[in-house]
Protein backbone atom coordinates (compact mmCIF):
# COMPACT_ATOMS: atom_id res chain seq x y z
CA UNK A 1 0.00 0.00 0.00
CA UNK A 2 2.58 2.40 1.19
CA UNK A 3 4.86 1.48 -1.67
CA UNK A 4 2.45 2.42 -4.47
CA UNK A 5 1.96 5.92 -3.08
CA UNK A 6 5.64 6.64 -2.71
CA UNK A 7 7.22 8.69 -5.46
CA UNK A 8 10.49 7.16 -6.47
CA UNK A 9 13.35 9.27 -7.74
CA UNK A 10 12.93 7.55 -11.11
CA UNK A 11 9.18 8.22 -11.25
CA UNK A 12 9.72 11.85 -10.37
CA UNK A 13 12.29 12.27 -13.14
CA UNK A 14 9.91 10.67 -15.66
CA UNK A 15 7.22 13.05 -14.58
CA UNK A 16 9.56 16.02 -14.82
CA UNK A 17 10.70 15.10 -18.32
CA UNK A 18 7.10 14.68 -19.48
CA UNK A 19 6.08 18.03 -17.98
CA UNK A 20 9.03 19.87 -19.50
CA UNK A 21 8.44 18.28 -22.90
CA UNK A 22 4.80 19.32 -22.81
CA UNK A 23 5.65 22.91 -21.88
CA UNK A 24 8.41 23.12 -24.49
CA UNK A 25 6.13 21.57 -27.12
CA UNK A 26 3.35 24.06 -26.42
CA UNK A 27 5.79 26.97 -26.33
CA UNK A 28 6.93 26.03 -29.83
CA UNK A 29 3.51 25.14 -31.25
CA UNK A 30 1.62 28.28 -30.31
CA UNK A 31 3.86 30.77 -32.14
CA UNK A 32 3.97 28.34 -35.06
CA UNK A 33 0.19 28.28 -35.32
CA UNK A 34 0.01 32.06 -34.94
CA UNK A 35 2.56 32.39 -37.74
CA UNK A 36 0.20 30.46 -40.02
CA UNK A 37 -2.74 32.74 -39.23
CA UNK A 38 -3.05 35.31 -42.04
CA UNK A 39 -1.62 38.66 -40.97
CA UNK A 40 -3.95 41.62 -41.57
CA UNK A 41 -2.83 43.67 -44.53
CA UNK A 42 -4.13 47.04 -43.38
CA UNK A 43 -6.24 49.25 -45.60
CA UNK A 44 -9.55 48.19 -44.02
CA UNK A 45 -10.76 51.80 -43.98
CA UNK A 46 -9.44 52.41 -47.48
CA UNK A 47 -11.45 54.75 -49.69
CA UNK A 48 -10.84 54.11 -53.39
CA UNK A 49 -11.37 56.76 -56.02
CA UNK A 50 -13.48 55.58 -58.91
CA UNK A 51 -11.42 56.61 -61.90
CA UNK A 52 -13.50 57.89 -64.79
CA UNK A 53 -16.59 58.29 -62.58
CA UNK A 54 -17.33 61.59 -64.28
CA UNK A 55 -17.60 59.91 -67.69
CA UNK A 56 -19.97 57.15 -66.50
CA UNK A 57 -23.50 57.44 -67.87
CA UNK A 58 -26.56 56.46 -65.85
CA UNK A 59 -26.94 52.67 -66.00
CA UNK A 60 -23.23 52.02 -66.44
CA UNK A 61 -21.23 50.03 -63.94
CA UNK A 62 -17.64 49.32 -62.98
CA UNK A 63 -16.03 46.65 -60.79
CA UNK A 64 -13.00 47.52 -58.70
CA UNK A 65 -11.09 46.33 -55.63
CA UNK A 66 -11.69 48.04 -52.31
CA UNK A 67 -9.58 46.78 -49.43
CA UNK A 68 -8.79 43.69 -51.48
CA UNK A 69 -12.44 42.85 -52.08
CA UNK A 70 -14.37 43.23 -55.36
CA UNK A 71 -16.97 46.00 -55.34
CA UNK A 72 -19.44 46.91 -58.08
CA UNK A 73 -20.41 50.54 -58.53
CA UNK A 74 -23.47 51.52 -60.59
CA UNK A 75 -24.26 55.02 -61.77
CA UNK A 76 -27.97 55.59 -61.20
CA UNK A 77 -30.00 58.55 -62.36
CA UNK A 78 -29.38 60.53 -59.22
CA UNK A 79 -26.06 59.23 -57.96
CA UNK A 80 -23.81 56.24 -57.44
CA UNK A 81 -24.63 52.97 -55.70
CA UNK A 82 -22.01 50.49 -54.54
CA UNK A 83 -22.28 46.87 -53.39
CA UNK A 84 -19.95 44.01 -52.69
CA UNK A 85 -19.64 42.27 -56.05
CA UNK A 86 -19.15 38.84 -54.47
CA UNK A 87 -22.36 36.85 -54.77
CA UNK A 88 -23.47 35.85 -51.28
CA UNK A 89 -24.03 32.31 -52.53
CA UNK A 90 -20.55 31.05 -53.42
CA UNK A 91 -18.54 34.16 -54.21
CA UNK A 92 -18.74 34.55 -58.01
CA UNK A 93 -18.82 38.16 -59.19
CA UNK A 94 -22.18 39.65 -60.10
CA UNK A 95 -22.54 41.93 -63.09
CA UNK A 96 -24.97 44.81 -63.58
CA UNK A 97 -27.47 44.29 -66.38
CA UNK A 98 -28.26 47.76 -67.61
CA UNK A 99 -31.41 46.79 -69.55
CA UNK A 100 -32.96 44.67 -66.83
CA UNK A 101 -31.82 46.98 -64.02
CA UNK A 102 -30.60 44.15 -61.84
CA UNK A 103 -27.45 42.32 -60.77
CA UNK A 104 -26.95 38.83 -62.19
CA UNK A 105 -24.58 36.10 -61.05
CA UNK A 106 -23.00 33.97 -63.80
CA UNK A 107 -22.52 30.93 -61.57
CA UNK A 108 -25.97 29.77 -60.52
CA UNK A 109 -28.14 32.34 -62.24
CA UNK A 110 -29.02 34.39 -59.15
CA UNK A 111 -30.64 37.81 -59.59
CA UNK A 112 -30.37 40.74 -57.15
CA UNK A 113 -32.41 43.93 -57.47
CA UNK A 114 -30.92 47.42 -57.73
CA UNK A 115 -30.79 47.64 -53.92
CA UNK A 116 -28.88 44.38 -53.59
CA UNK A 117 -31.91 42.36 -52.44
CA UNK A 118 -32.25 38.74 -53.60
CA UNK A 119 -34.84 38.37 -56.36
CA UNK A 120 -34.22 34.76 -57.32
CA UNK A 121 -31.66 32.00 -57.07
CA UNK A 122 -29.75 30.36 -54.25
CA UNK A 123 -28.07 33.30 -52.42
CA UNK A 124 -28.98 33.34 -48.69
CA UNK A 125 -28.45 37.10 -48.17
CA UNK A 126 -28.53 40.43 -50.01
CA UNK A 127 -25.38 42.02 -51.46
CA UNK A 128 -23.77 44.11 -48.67
CA UNK A 129 -23.75 47.82 -49.60
CA UNK A 130 -20.60 49.95 -49.77
CA UNK A 131 -20.37 53.64 -48.96
CA UNK A 132 -20.10 56.29 -51.68
CA UNK A 133 -18.65 59.73 -50.99
CA UNK A 134 -18.63 62.48 -53.57
CA UNK A 135 -16.07 65.19 -52.92
CA UNK A 136 -16.29 67.82 -55.62
CA UNK A 137 -15.76 66.05 -58.95
CA UNK A 138 -14.27 62.99 -57.32
CA UNK A 139 -16.18 59.88 -56.23
CA UNK A 140 -14.84 57.55 -53.55
CA UNK A 141 -16.05 54.15 -52.43
CA UNK A 142 -15.24 52.54 -49.09
CA UNK A 143 -16.35 49.67 -46.89
CA UNK A 144 -19.13 50.47 -44.42
CA UNK A 145 -17.78 51.43 -41.00
CA UNK B 1 19.46 -11.62 -53.99
CA UNK B 2 22.59 -9.85 -53.00
CA UNK B 3 25.06 -7.15 -53.78
CA UNK B 4 27.85 -7.68 -56.35
CA UNK B 5 31.18 -8.94 -54.97
CA UNK B 6 33.32 -5.97 -53.97
CA UNK B 7 30.49 -3.87 -52.60
CA UNK B 8 29.23 -6.87 -50.68
CA UNK B 9 32.65 -7.44 -49.13
CA UNK B 10 32.93 -3.79 -48.18
CA UNK B 11 29.55 -3.85 -46.46
CA UNK B 12 30.06 -7.24 -44.84
CA UNK B 13 33.20 -6.08 -43.07
CA UNK B 14 31.26 -3.24 -41.50
CA UNK B 15 27.66 -4.26 -40.99
CA UNK B 16 25.56 -7.27 -40.19
CA UNK B 17 24.33 -7.62 -43.79
CA UNK B 18 22.52 -10.88 -43.21
CA UNK B 19 19.61 -9.20 -41.45
CA UNK B 20 19.05 -6.69 -44.24
CA UNK B 21 19.48 -9.29 -46.97
CA UNK B 22 17.22 -11.73 -45.22
CA UNK B 23 14.54 -9.07 -44.95
CA UNK B 24 14.82 -8.03 -48.59
CA UNK B 25 14.85 -11.62 -49.71
CA UNK B 26 11.70 -12.38 -47.76
CA UNK B 27 9.90 -9.34 -49.17
CA UNK B 28 10.88 -10.05 -52.75
CA UNK B 29 10.03 -13.75 -52.72
CA UNK B 30 6.92 -13.38 -50.59
CA UNK B 31 4.11 -15.73 -51.58
CA UNK B 32 0.82 -14.03 -52.34
CA UNK B 33 -2.59 -15.75 -52.14
CA UNK B 34 -3.38 -17.92 -55.18
CA UNK B 35 -6.18 -15.63 -56.44
CA UNK B 36 -3.80 -12.65 -56.73
CA UNK B 37 -4.17 -11.42 -60.28
CA UNK B 38 -4.80 -8.43 -62.49
CA UNK B 39 -7.33 -6.96 -60.07
CA UNK B 40 -4.52 -6.58 -57.57
CA UNK B 41 -2.45 -4.14 -59.66
CA UNK B 42 -4.41 -0.93 -58.98
CA UNK B 43 -2.47 -0.18 -55.81
CA UNK B 44 0.82 -0.49 -57.69
CA UNK B 45 -0.67 1.62 -60.45
CA UNK B 46 -1.45 4.41 -57.98
CA UNK B 47 2.07 4.18 -56.60
CA UNK B 48 3.61 4.33 -60.06
CA UNK B 49 1.55 7.43 -60.67
CA UNK B 50 2.76 8.97 -57.43
CA UNK B 51 6.33 8.37 -58.54
CA UNK B 52 5.52 9.91 -61.92
CA UNK B 53 3.83 12.91 -60.24
CA UNK B 54 6.85 13.43 -58.02
CA UNK B 55 9.31 13.33 -60.90
CA UNK B 56 7.26 15.48 -63.28
CA UNK B 57 6.36 17.82 -60.38
CA UNK B 58 10.03 18.38 -59.59
CA UNK B 59 10.69 19.05 -63.27
CA UNK B 60 7.88 21.64 -63.37
CA UNK B 61 9.22 23.28 -60.22
CA UNK B 62 12.39 24.28 -62.02
CA UNK B 63 10.52 26.79 -64.20
CA UNK B 64 7.29 27.35 -62.29
CA UNK B 65 6.95 30.62 -60.26
CA UNK B 66 4.30 30.72 -57.52
CA UNK B 67 3.24 34.39 -57.72
CA UNK B 68 0.13 35.94 -59.30
CA UNK B 69 2.28 37.97 -61.71
CA UNK B 70 4.41 35.09 -62.88
CA UNK B 71 2.56 31.81 -62.39
CA UNK B 72 0.49 31.89 -65.58
CA UNK B 73 3.40 33.16 -67.67
CA UNK B 74 5.73 30.55 -66.25
CA UNK B 75 3.32 27.78 -67.31
CA UNK B 76 3.15 29.32 -70.77
CA UNK B 77 6.93 29.36 -70.81
CA UNK B 78 7.07 25.70 -69.75
CA UNK B 79 4.64 24.60 -72.44
CA UNK B 80 5.84 26.96 -75.17
CA UNK B 81 9.59 27.30 -74.83
CA UNK B 82 11.13 24.70 -72.53
CA UNK B 83 12.23 21.53 -74.36
CA UNK B 84 9.56 18.88 -73.72
CA UNK B 85 8.00 21.22 -71.16
CA UNK B 86 4.57 20.59 -72.69
CA UNK B 87 5.04 16.86 -72.17
CA UNK B 88 5.92 17.09 -68.49
CA UNK B 89 3.08 19.50 -67.79
CA UNK B 90 0.59 17.26 -69.61
CA UNK B 91 1.83 14.09 -67.95
CA UNK B 92 1.55 15.80 -64.57
CA UNK B 93 -1.95 17.11 -65.23
CA UNK B 94 -3.21 13.81 -66.67
CA UNK B 95 -1.34 11.84 -64.00
CA UNK B 96 -3.32 13.65 -61.33
CA UNK B 97 -6.65 12.44 -62.72
CA UNK B 98 -5.39 8.94 -63.44
CA UNK B 99 -3.96 8.65 -59.92
CA UNK B 100 -7.36 9.36 -58.43
CA UNK B 101 -8.97 6.94 -60.87
CA UNK B 102 -6.45 4.24 -59.93
CA UNK B 103 -7.24 4.78 -56.25
CA UNK B 104 -10.97 4.55 -56.91
CA UNK B 105 -10.49 1.19 -58.64
CA UNK B 106 -8.17 0.04 -55.86
CA UNK B 107 -10.81 0.91 -53.26
CA UNK B 108 -13.55 -0.82 -55.26
CA UNK B 109 -11.42 -3.97 -55.46
CA UNK B 110 -10.60 -4.09 -51.74
CA UNK B 111 -14.15 -3.20 -50.78
CA UNK B 112 -15.94 -5.87 -52.80
CA UNK B 113 -13.37 -8.56 -51.98
CA UNK B 114 -13.80 -7.82 -48.27
CA UNK B 115 -10.06 -7.29 -47.89
CA UNK B 116 -10.60 -4.53 -45.32
CA UNK B 117 -11.83 -6.97 -42.70
CA UNK B 118 -9.92 -8.11 -39.65
CA UNK B 119 -6.93 -8.07 -39.35
CA UNK B 120 -6.54 -5.45 -42.11
CA UNK B 121 -8.75 -2.64 -40.81
CA UNK B 122 -5.88 -0.20 -40.43
CA UNK B 123 -4.60 -0.93 -43.93
CA UNK B 124 -8.01 0.24 -45.18
CA UNK B 125 -8.01 3.31 -42.91
CA UNK B 126 -4.57 4.41 -44.16
CA UNK B 127 -5.85 3.77 -47.69
CA UNK B 128 -8.80 6.14 -47.24
CA UNK B 129 -6.40 8.76 -45.82
CA UNK B 130 -4.21 8.30 -48.89
CA UNK B 131 -7.25 8.93 -51.06
CA UNK B 132 -8.13 12.13 -49.17
CA UNK B 133 -4.54 13.39 -49.38
CA UNK B 134 -4.49 12.70 -53.11
CA UNK B 135 -7.72 14.65 -53.61
CA UNK B 136 -6.17 17.54 -51.67
CA UNK B 137 -3.20 17.29 -54.02
CA UNK B 138 -5.59 17.80 -56.90
CA UNK B 139 -7.37 20.73 -55.27
CA UNK B 140 -4.15 22.60 -54.40
CA UNK B 141 -2.43 21.82 -57.71
CA UNK B 142 -5.39 23.03 -59.72
CA UNK B 143 -4.86 26.64 -58.56
CA UNK B 144 -1.17 26.75 -59.43
CA UNK B 145 -1.48 27.74 -63.14
CA UNK B 146 -3.40 30.84 -61.90
CA UNK B 147 -5.88 30.78 -64.76
CA UNK B 148 -9.50 31.95 -64.75
CA UNK B 149 -11.10 28.56 -64.26
CA UNK B 150 -8.71 27.65 -61.43
CA UNK B 151 -9.04 31.01 -59.72
CA UNK B 152 -12.83 30.90 -59.70
CA UNK B 153 -13.14 27.19 -58.94
CA UNK B 154 -10.91 27.84 -55.93
CA UNK B 155 -12.97 30.87 -54.93
CA UNK B 156 -16.16 28.81 -55.00
CA UNK B 157 -14.46 25.79 -53.38
CA UNK B 158 -13.08 27.78 -50.45
CA UNK B 159 -16.39 29.64 -50.16
CA UNK B 160 -18.02 26.28 -49.40
CA UNK B 161 -15.67 25.98 -46.40
CA UNK B 162 -17.50 29.00 -45.01
CA UNK B 163 -20.58 26.81 -44.58
CA UNK B 164 -18.87 24.52 -42.08
CA UNK B 165 -20.58 25.07 -38.71
CA UNK B 166 -18.90 27.31 -36.11
CA UNK B 167 -15.38 27.44 -37.56
CA UNK B 168 -16.42 28.02 -41.21
CA UNK B 169 -15.46 31.69 -41.46
CA UNK B 170 -12.09 31.12 -39.79
CA UNK B 171 -11.41 28.07 -41.89
CA UNK B 172 -12.06 29.99 -45.09
CA UNK B 173 -9.89 32.93 -43.97
CA UNK B 174 -7.13 30.52 -43.03
CA UNK B 175 -7.27 28.55 -46.30
CA UNK B 176 -7.26 31.71 -48.39
CA UNK B 177 -4.67 33.49 -46.30
CA UNK B 178 -7.08 36.43 -46.22
CA UNK B 179 -10.56 37.48 -47.27
CA UNK B 180 -10.37 36.48 -50.90
CA UNK B 181 -8.24 34.34 -53.19
CA UNK B 182 -4.99 36.26 -53.74
CA UNK B 183 -1.25 35.68 -54.02
CA UNK B 184 -1.38 34.64 -50.35
CA UNK B 185 -3.67 31.78 -51.34
CA UNK B 186 -1.35 30.81 -54.16
CA UNK B 187 1.64 30.69 -51.76
CA UNK B 188 -0.26 28.57 -49.28
CA UNK B 189 -1.53 26.14 -51.87
CA UNK B 190 1.92 25.96 -53.42
CA UNK B 191 3.65 25.04 -50.15
CA UNK B 192 0.99 22.46 -49.34
CA UNK B 193 1.13 21.02 -52.85
CA UNK B 194 4.87 20.67 -53.34
CA UNK B 195 6.26 20.10 -49.82
CA UNK B 196 3.69 19.15 -47.22
CA UNK B 197 1.49 16.73 -49.12
CA UNK B 198 4.32 14.85 -50.88
CA UNK B 199 5.90 14.01 -47.50
CA UNK B 200 2.60 13.12 -45.91
CA UNK B 201 1.71 10.92 -48.85
CA UNK B 202 5.14 9.24 -48.93
CA UNK B 203 4.91 8.52 -45.18
CA UNK B 204 1.37 7.17 -45.47
CA UNK B 205 2.35 4.96 -48.40
CA UNK B 206 5.16 3.56 -46.23
CA UNK B 207 2.75 2.70 -43.42
CA UNK B 208 0.17 1.33 -45.87
CA UNK B 209 2.69 -0.99 -47.55
CA UNK B 210 4.15 -2.07 -44.21
CA UNK B 211 0.69 -3.02 -42.94
CA UNK B 212 -0.13 -4.71 -46.25
CA UNK B 213 3.00 -6.88 -45.96
CA UNK B 214 2.53 -7.54 -42.24
CA UNK B 215 -0.80 -9.31 -42.86
CA UNK B 216 -0.07 -10.42 -46.45
CA UNK B 217 -2.85 -9.94 -49.01
CA UNK B 218 -6.25 -11.19 -47.97
CA UNK B 219 -7.55 -14.48 -49.25
CA UNK B 220 -11.26 -15.01 -49.89
CA UNK B 221 -11.63 -17.07 -46.71
CA UNK B 222 -13.68 -15.82 -43.78
CA UNK B 223 -12.25 -13.69 -41.00
CA UNK B 224 -10.22 -15.77 -38.50
CA UNK B 225 -10.38 -18.75 -40.87
CA UNK B 226 -7.63 -17.62 -43.22
CA UNK B 227 -4.99 -20.28 -43.75
CA UNK B 228 -1.35 -19.35 -43.93
CA UNK B 229 0.00 -19.71 -47.45
CA UNK B 230 2.62 -22.46 -47.57
CA UNK B 231 5.74 -21.50 -49.50
CA UNK B 232 5.18 -24.02 -52.30
CA UNK B 233 1.69 -22.60 -53.00
CA UNK B 234 0.67 -19.07 -53.74
CA UNK B 235 1.95 -16.64 -56.30
CA UNK B 236 5.56 -15.53 -55.89
CA UNK B 237 5.68 -11.75 -55.65
CA UNK B 238 8.85 -11.87 -57.75
CA UNK B 239 8.77 -12.63 -60.61
CA UNK B 240 5.08 -13.33 -61.23
CA UNK B 241 3.34 -10.34 -59.68
CA UNK B 242 6.20 -7.96 -60.45
CA UNK B 243 5.88 -8.94 -64.11
CA UNK B 244 2.21 -7.92 -64.09
CA UNK B 245 3.20 -4.60 -62.53
CA UNK B 246 5.81 -4.14 -65.26
CA UNK B 247 3.14 -4.61 -67.91
CA UNK B 248 0.98 -2.07 -66.12
CA UNK B 249 3.88 0.41 -65.97
CA UNK B 250 4.46 0.12 -69.73
CA UNK B 251 0.76 0.63 -70.44
CA UNK B 252 0.70 3.58 -68.08
CA UNK B 253 3.51 5.38 -69.88
CA UNK B 254 1.77 4.72 -73.21
CA UNK B 255 -1.56 6.01 -71.90
CA UNK B 256 -0.01 9.12 -70.30
CA UNK B 257 1.88 10.09 -73.42
CA UNK B 258 -1.09 9.36 -75.70
CA UNK B 259 -3.48 11.44 -73.60
CA UNK B 260 -0.93 14.25 -73.41
CA UNK B 261 -0.71 14.39 -77.19
CA UNK B 262 -4.33 13.66 -78.10
CA UNK B 263 -6.19 15.53 -75.34
CA UNK B 264 -3.92 18.21 -73.88
CA UNK B 265 -5.08 20.32 -70.94
CA UNK B 266 -5.62 23.90 -72.02
CA UNK B 267 -4.21 26.75 -69.93
CA UNK B 268 -7.12 29.06 -70.76
CA UNK B 269 -7.27 32.70 -69.76
CA UNK B 270 -5.10 34.18 -67.00
CA UNK B 271 -6.87 34.76 -63.66
CA UNK B 272 -8.88 37.98 -63.41
CA UNK B 273 -10.15 38.82 -59.93
CA UNK B 274 -12.63 41.31 -61.42
CA UNK B 275 -14.57 39.05 -63.76
CA UNK B 276 -16.10 35.61 -63.30
CA UNK B 277 -16.29 33.45 -66.43
CA UNK B 278 -19.47 31.54 -67.23
CA UNK B 279 -19.70 27.84 -66.33
CA UNK B 280 -17.07 27.19 -63.72
CA UNK B 281 -17.08 23.61 -62.62
CA UNK B 282 -14.59 21.72 -60.50
CA UNK B 283 -12.50 18.75 -61.58
CA UNK B 284 -14.45 15.54 -62.22
CA UNK B 285 -13.62 14.01 -58.85
CA UNK B 286 -15.31 16.91 -57.05
CA UNK B 287 -18.46 16.83 -59.20
CA UNK B 288 -20.49 14.53 -56.90
CA UNK B 289 -19.91 16.78 -53.85
CA UNK B 290 -20.38 19.87 -56.00
CA UNK B 291 -23.76 18.65 -57.19
CA UNK B 292 -24.87 17.34 -53.79
CA UNK B 293 -24.18 20.74 -52.18
CA UNK B 294 -26.60 22.39 -54.61
CA UNK B 295 -29.61 20.60 -53.11
CA UNK B 296 -29.05 22.14 -49.70
CA UNK B 297 -29.78 25.85 -49.72
CA UNK B 298 -30.26 28.57 -47.16
CA UNK B 299 -28.37 29.13 -43.95
CA UNK B 300 -29.22 25.79 -42.32
CA UNK B 301 -29.51 23.89 -45.56
CA UNK B 302 -25.90 24.66 -46.42
CA UNK B 303 -24.76 23.24 -43.10
CA UNK B 304 -26.71 20.05 -43.74
CA UNK B 305 -25.15 19.98 -47.21
CA UNK B 306 -21.64 20.03 -45.76
CA UNK B 307 -22.61 17.13 -43.50
CA UNK B 308 -24.15 15.27 -46.41
CA UNK B 309 -20.83 15.59 -48.25
CA UNK B 310 -18.77 14.61 -45.21
CA UNK B 311 -20.77 11.58 -44.12
CA UNK B 312 -19.79 9.34 -47.07
CA UNK B 313 -16.10 9.97 -46.33
CA UNK B 314 -16.56 9.37 -42.60
CA UNK B 315 -18.38 6.13 -43.46
CA UNK B 316 -15.47 5.11 -45.68
CA UNK B 317 -12.89 5.73 -42.94
CA UNK B 318 -14.76 3.77 -40.28
CA UNK B 319 -16.27 1.14 -42.53
CA UNK B 320 -14.15 -1.83 -41.31
CA UNK B 321 -15.32 -1.14 -37.77
CA UNK B 322 -18.97 -0.85 -38.79
CA UNK B 323 -19.08 -3.96 -40.97
CA UNK B 324 -17.88 -6.69 -38.62
CA UNK B 325 -19.35 -9.67 -40.47
CA UNK B 326 -16.97 -12.59 -40.93
CA UNK B 327 -17.62 -13.36 -44.58
CA UNK B 328 -15.29 -11.99 -47.24
CA UNK B 329 -16.74 -13.37 -50.45
CA UNK B 330 -19.09 -10.81 -52.03
CA UNK B 331 -21.75 -13.48 -52.58
CA UNK B 332 -21.99 -13.93 -48.83
CA UNK B 333 -22.26 -10.20 -48.05
CA UNK B 334 -25.42 -8.95 -49.82
CA UNK B 335 -25.91 -5.91 -47.56
CA UNK B 336 -22.35 -4.56 -47.73
CA UNK B 337 -22.20 -5.20 -51.47
CA UNK B 338 -25.60 -3.56 -51.95
CA UNK B 339 -24.61 -0.48 -49.96
CA UNK B 340 -21.32 -0.28 -51.84
CA UNK B 341 -23.11 -0.41 -55.18
CA UNK B 342 -25.63 2.22 -54.09
CA UNK B 343 -22.81 4.52 -52.98
CA UNK B 344 -20.88 3.99 -56.18
CA UNK B 345 -23.85 4.46 -58.51
CA UNK B 346 -25.02 7.43 -56.45
CA UNK B 347 -21.65 9.13 -56.81
CA UNK B 348 -21.62 8.39 -60.55
CA UNK B 349 -25.16 9.72 -60.99
CA UNK B 350 -24.50 12.90 -58.98
CA UNK B 351 -21.24 13.41 -60.85
CA UNK B 352 -23.08 13.06 -64.15
CA UNK B 353 -25.76 15.56 -63.06
CA UNK B 354 -22.99 17.94 -61.99
CA UNK B 355 -21.34 17.50 -65.35
CA UNK B 356 -24.46 18.22 -67.45
CA UNK B 357 -26.05 20.83 -65.15
CA UNK B 358 -26.52 24.21 -66.84
CA UNK B 359 -25.87 22.79 -70.32
CA UNK B 360 -28.02 21.63 -73.20
CA UNK B 361 -28.20 17.92 -73.92
CA UNK B 362 -29.99 15.67 -76.37
CA UNK B 363 -31.71 12.56 -75.02
CA UNK B 364 -33.57 10.32 -77.51
CA UNK B 365 -33.58 13.04 -80.15
CA UNK B 366 -35.07 15.71 -77.89
CA UNK B 367 -33.09 18.78 -76.80
CA UNK B 368 -33.18 19.60 -73.09
CA UNK B 369 -31.85 22.46 -71.05
CA UNK B 370 -30.50 20.90 -67.83
CA UNK B 371 -30.97 23.28 -64.93
CA UNK B 372 -28.81 23.90 -61.89
CA UNK B 373 -30.22 20.92 -60.01
CA UNK B 374 -29.85 18.58 -62.96
CA UNK B 375 -33.53 18.66 -63.93
CA UNK B 376 -34.10 18.43 -67.71
CA UNK B 377 -36.40 21.03 -69.29
CA UNK B 378 -37.60 20.36 -72.83
CA UNK B 379 -36.50 22.92 -75.36
CA UNK B 380 -39.33 23.60 -77.79
CA UNK B 381 -38.27 24.71 -81.27
CA UNK B 382 -38.60 28.42 -81.90
CA UNK B 383 -38.75 29.29 -78.22
CA UNK B 384 -35.90 30.88 -76.34
CA UNK B 385 -34.06 28.86 -73.76
CA UNK B 386 -35.59 29.63 -70.33
CA UNK B 387 -32.59 31.70 -69.22
CA UNK B 388 -33.02 34.02 -72.21
CA UNK B 389 -36.70 34.65 -71.54
CA UNK B 390 -37.90 38.05 -72.81
CA UNK B 391 -38.57 40.65 -70.17
C1 LIG C 1 4.69 14.83 -55.28
C2 LIG C 1 5.19 15.86 -55.75
C3 LIG C 1 4.47 16.90 -56.60
C4 LIG C 1 5.06 18.07 -56.96
C5 LIG C 1 6.46 18.52 -56.59
C6 LIG C 1 4.09 18.80 -57.77
C7 LIG C 1 4.31 20.06 -58.36
C8 LIG C 1 3.43 20.76 -59.14
C9 LIG C 1 3.68 22.02 -59.80
C10 LIG C 1 4.97 22.83 -59.72
C11 LIG C 1 2.56 22.38 -60.49
C12 LIG C 1 2.34 23.64 -61.34
C13 LIG C 1 2.56 23.36 -62.79
C14 LIG C 1 1.30 23.02 -63.52
O1 LIG C 1 0.24 23.54 -63.18
O2 LIG C 1 1.36 22.23 -64.44
C15 LIG C 1 1.60 21.33 -60.27
C16 LIG C 1 0.33 21.31 -60.82
C17 LIG C 1 -0.63 20.35 -60.56
N1 LIG C 1 -0.50 19.24 -59.75
FE1 LIG C 1 1.23 18.66 -58.82
N2 LIG C 1 2.94 18.06 -57.87
C18 LIG C 1 3.11 16.88 -57.15
C19 LIG C 1 2.19 15.85 -57.00
C20 LIG C 1 0.88 15.89 -57.44
C21 LIG C 1 -0.12 14.87 -57.19
C22 LIG C 1 0.10 13.57 -56.41
C23 LIG C 1 -1.29 15.30 -57.78
C24 LIG C 1 -2.70 14.68 -57.83
C25 LIG C 1 -3.13 13.54 -57.58
C26 LIG C 1 -1.03 16.58 -58.40
C27 LIG C 1 -1.95 17.36 -59.10
C28 LIG C 1 -1.69 18.54 -59.77
C29 LIG C 1 -2.64 19.24 -60.60
C30 LIG C 1 -4.11 18.86 -60.89
C31 LIG C 1 -1.97 20.38 -61.12
C32 LIG C 1 -2.51 21.42 -62.13
C33 LIG C 1 -2.06 20.93 -63.49
C34 LIG C 1 -2.25 21.92 -64.61
O3 LIG C 1 -3.34 22.50 -64.74
O4 LIG C 1 -1.28 22.08 -65.35
N3 LIG C 1 0.30 16.90 -58.17
N4 LIG C 1 2.14 20.36 -59.42
S1 LIG D 1 -22.34 32.04 -56.71
FE1 LIG D 1 -23.82 33.42 -57.35
S2 LIG D 1 -25.55 32.18 -57.61
FE2 LIG D 1 -24.07 30.78 -56.87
Amino acid sequence: MNQTKKTTRRGFLDWLIAAFSAVAGLAMTIPGLMYLWPAAKGGAAEAVEISGAGQMKPGQSVTLQVGGKPVIVVRGRTGFLAFSASCTHLGCLVTWETQKKHFACPCHAAVFDANGGVVSGPPPAPLPPYVIKEIGEKVYVSAPA
Amino acid sequence: MGFPGPIRKFLERRYDTEVAEGFLDKQIHKRLPPHTGWLHVFGSLAMLLFISQTLTGIMLLIYYRPTPDEAYKSIQFITGSVHFGWLYRQVHAWGASLMILALVFHMIRTFFMGSYKKPRELTWVTGVLLFLVTITFGFTGYLLPWNQIAFWATTVGTESANKVPVIGAWLQYFLRGGDSVTGETLSRFFVVHVIILPWILAGLIGVHLFLMRACNLATMEDVDAEKKIPSEHGIPFFPVHVAKEGVVAVFLVAVLVTLSVVAPWEIGEPANALSTPAHIKPEWYFLPSYQLLKYFEGEYGAVIGIFACGVPFALLVFWPFLDRGKARHPKKRPIAVGLGLIGLLGALFLGYLGHVSETEQTYFGQRYHIDLLGWPNKIVEGEDAPSEAPH
